[in-house]
């Protein structure tokens, strides 16, 4: 993934969401794409999948330059996990994934195959006709992360995937995610939770008021300054420690 | 069309398990449409199919008096009362009883009315003879100088056009006498003068054209009258299938909240074959709403008593208007649910927004009886362009060729909205 001068300034926004980002990562990774409130991730998100058009600067994805053109080929490459449980509540797991499968046209046998092999995966198996609305936060988080992977990206994009779930749930699914990426799929991550970061990440971006203010491999991060003994201390050295709205 | 489906599929589960949902769309419709339709029911009847009583002083004890009470006693509209517990009603008795509100009309006959019509009778004959050469003044003329009323007394209360009415079938009366009489006093003078000679040349014609009533529809067969039923099941139904803005708006709100519409837009293909897929099921919804509604008119209403809902003949006609509003609706629904941030929001706007457009619409009282601003505002209401298609295929019998026009106006409407929703979307993203 390469990403150039991005620039984005929302309408009526009195400040620019993102002053000039750029940061590359090579395919395989699992970069932890990091900052404080209001450092422009979401933004960055949303145009790296399309919904946001960007200012100005470039994406490429794959060899894929993120345009108007190639929209619609790159969101068949990348999966994408919100902060949001975006599942429908009365409908039960099973219901959710086959909708969103049917949605990236797959239908029959081989998607009821698939959803069965994720929701054991995910230890959902027993709950898989239950409603979503009666699932714990862990279940949600987990049911929300397979309905990202339905149709098999080559990228997966995570906000936030642990926020508020429970100890096992949250090992569970950094688990699933290291044996994701050693199938060959990137994934970019966003969280606050900068312990869990630094186990799972590969590559780290930090990015602030709209720009990267460093990136590179986690390890080699924590071991550039004598002051940090891990991530949280990299991550403070630069953004840091003035609150942020 | 895998999209398609699969979100009307998604759609019927959400609102299968939605039990408060399912009673709001189709429950508190037949409700709402049964109450309606009896509390209308007394109002519509007033000059249907009610039967007034009116009191009637005679004083006159002649031809008018037995005319006027012979008439009126022949309408299906008027039970004449000239006894109130036994005894002849007085004057004074029967306007305090009109003032009271026991009886909504009472007419005073004057004494000597018929006789002052007799007069004048003559006195025209007289004149008529004497300028054709006739032995004049044959019939004796009374020289009373002072002009003699029908007094009609009305309960304060009453409705202007029944007023109207009851003048104009009294006026018809009074004039049916004047006549009666003028020409038997022509003939008696013509008779006199042909005294003598065999052939009868009097054979009059009173009425050389008639009236005839005929209906105006392709079919003539049906005759539906506007009552209760045929004007609140249809216009209630209207207003009920409008108010799946509710639910629409809500489902798309949500959605946006929960984050489920990102991650539809998220995966690769048009969102609009999603939106289609829901607009479909919504329509679909709103047909089977008015289907339901149309059961009610049919098997539920007459059980209580009402006038049972007539269909018309095409029954193509009206299930197209029923998809042309279904649009119309659901579309309305995707706008409100577009713009507002919060389900509350939209619950308050749309739910206001379609009382105003109903009531303007013709959806509480037919538009023709609106003042003419009013009725050129009316005109401009989605539900009044579905009412209109309604009445013309059940109260004017017309087919499918009649009802374009407002279909077209319907389905104008739905893609006028859904393209606002779609700059509004586009505008948000951005």
């Amino acid at each position: 993934m390469l990403v150039q001068e991005l620039h984005k300034t929302y309408k009526g926004a009195l400040e620019p969401s993102l002053k000039g980002l750029s940061f590359s990562f090579p395919e395989g990774s699992i970069v932890g794409l990091l900052g404080p409130n209001g450092a422009g991730k979401t933004t960055t998100i949303s145009i790296l999948c399309g919904l946001v058009k960007a200012d100005a600067g470039q994406v490429q994805i794959f060899d894929q330059q993120q345009n108007a053109a190639n929209r619609e080929a790159i969101k068949k490459l990348i999966g994408v996990v919100p902060q949001q449980i975006a599942l429908f509540p009365h409908l039960t797991a099973i219901e959710n994934l086959e909708y969103f499968g049917n949605l990236y046209g797959l239908k029959g046998k081989p998607l009821r195959s698939l959803i069965d092999q994720y929701l054991q995966a995910f230890g959902l198996e027993k709950a898989g006709h239950k409603q979503v609305r009666h699932y714990s936060g862990g279940m949600k988080r987990r049911t929300n992360i397979i309905a990202a992977i339905l149709h098999q990206p080559r990228l997966l994009i995570l906000d936030e995937p642990t926020a508020g779930v429970d100890v096992q749930s949250r090992t569970m699914i950094l688990q699933f995610l290291r044996e994701y990426n050693q199938q060959g799929v990137s994934i970019v991550y966003t969280s606050h939770l900068l312990d869990e970061a630094q186990t799972i990440c590969s590559e780290v971006v930090i990015i602030d008021e709209g720009h990267a203010v460093v990136q590179g491999g986690t390890a080699e991060l924590i071991a550039r300054h004598d002051d940090c003994r891990n991530l949280e201390d990299v991550f403070l050295h630069y953004t840091g420690h003035a609150l942020r709205d | 069309m895998l999209r398609l489906l699969a979100t009307i599929r998604k759609e019927w589960l959400l609102l299968l398990r939605d039990r408060t949902g399912l009673t709001l769309l189709f429950a508190m419709p037949v409700v709402l449409i049964t109450v309606m339709a009896l509390i209308e029911d007394a109002p519509f009847r007033d000059y249907q199919e009610l039967k007034f009583d009116i009191l009637t002083v005679d004083n006159d004890g002649g031809r008018l008096g037995k005319y006027i009470k012979e008439g009126l006693g022949q309408t299906s509209q008027f039970n004449v009362i000239d006894s109130v517990e036994g005894a002849p009603v007085t004057e004074q008795q029967a306007r305090s009883l009109v003032n009271e509100g026991n009886y909504q009309i009472c007419i005073i006959i004057p004494k000597g009315a018929t006789g002052a019509i007799v007069s004048n009778a003559n006195k025209i004959v007289n004149d008529i003879s004497r300028r054709m050469g006739m032995p004049e003044n044959v019939l004796p003329v009374s020289n009373r100088k002072d002009s003699l009323h029908v007094t009609v007394y009305f309960d304060p209360a009453s409705k202007k056009a029944f007023k109207s009415a009851i003048h104009q079938a009294l006026d018809n009366f009074l004039t049916q006498v004047e006549t009666d009489m003028l020409l038997e006093r022509i003939k008696k003078q013509l008779k006199r003068k042909d005294a003598g000679e065999e052939n009868d040349s009097m054979n009059i014609q009173l009425k050389a054209v008639g009236l005839k009533e005929q209906l105006t529809g392709p079919s003539q067969e049906l005759d539906v009258i506007s009552n209760s039923v045929q004007h609140n099941v249809p216009a209630w139904s209207i207003f009920a299938m409008f108010f799946i803005v509710i639910p629409i708006a809500g489902n798309m709100i949500r959605e946006r909240e929960d984050g489920s519409m990102l991650r539809m837009k998220l995966i690769p293909g048009s969102y609009l074959a999603i939106l289609a897929g829901k607009m479909l099921f919504f329509v679909g919804v709103c047909v089977v709403q008015f289907y339901l509604m149309m059961q009610v008119g049919i098997y539920l209403l007459p059980l209580l008593g009402l006038p049972q809902l007539t269909l018309g003949q095409s029954f193509l006609a009206a299930f197209i208007v029923a998809i042309g509003i279904g649009l119309a609706a659901t579309s309305y629904g995707i706008l409100v649910g577009t713009v507002f941030k919060t389900p509350n929001q939209a619950l308050n706007f749309g739910a206001i927004s379609i009382v105003i457009l109903s009531a303007i619409g013709g959806i509480w009282i037919p538009l023709e009886i609106m003042p003419p601003h009013m009725q050129m505002i009316g005109h401009l209401s989605p539900l009044s362009w579905g009412l209109d298609a309604i009445n013309d295929i059940y109260l004017r019998n017309v087919g499918v060729s009649h009802i374009w026009g407002d279909v077209g106006k319907l389905v104008v409407f739905a893609i006028v909205l859904l393209c606002i929703a779609a700059g509004i979307e586009k505008r948000r993203l951005s």
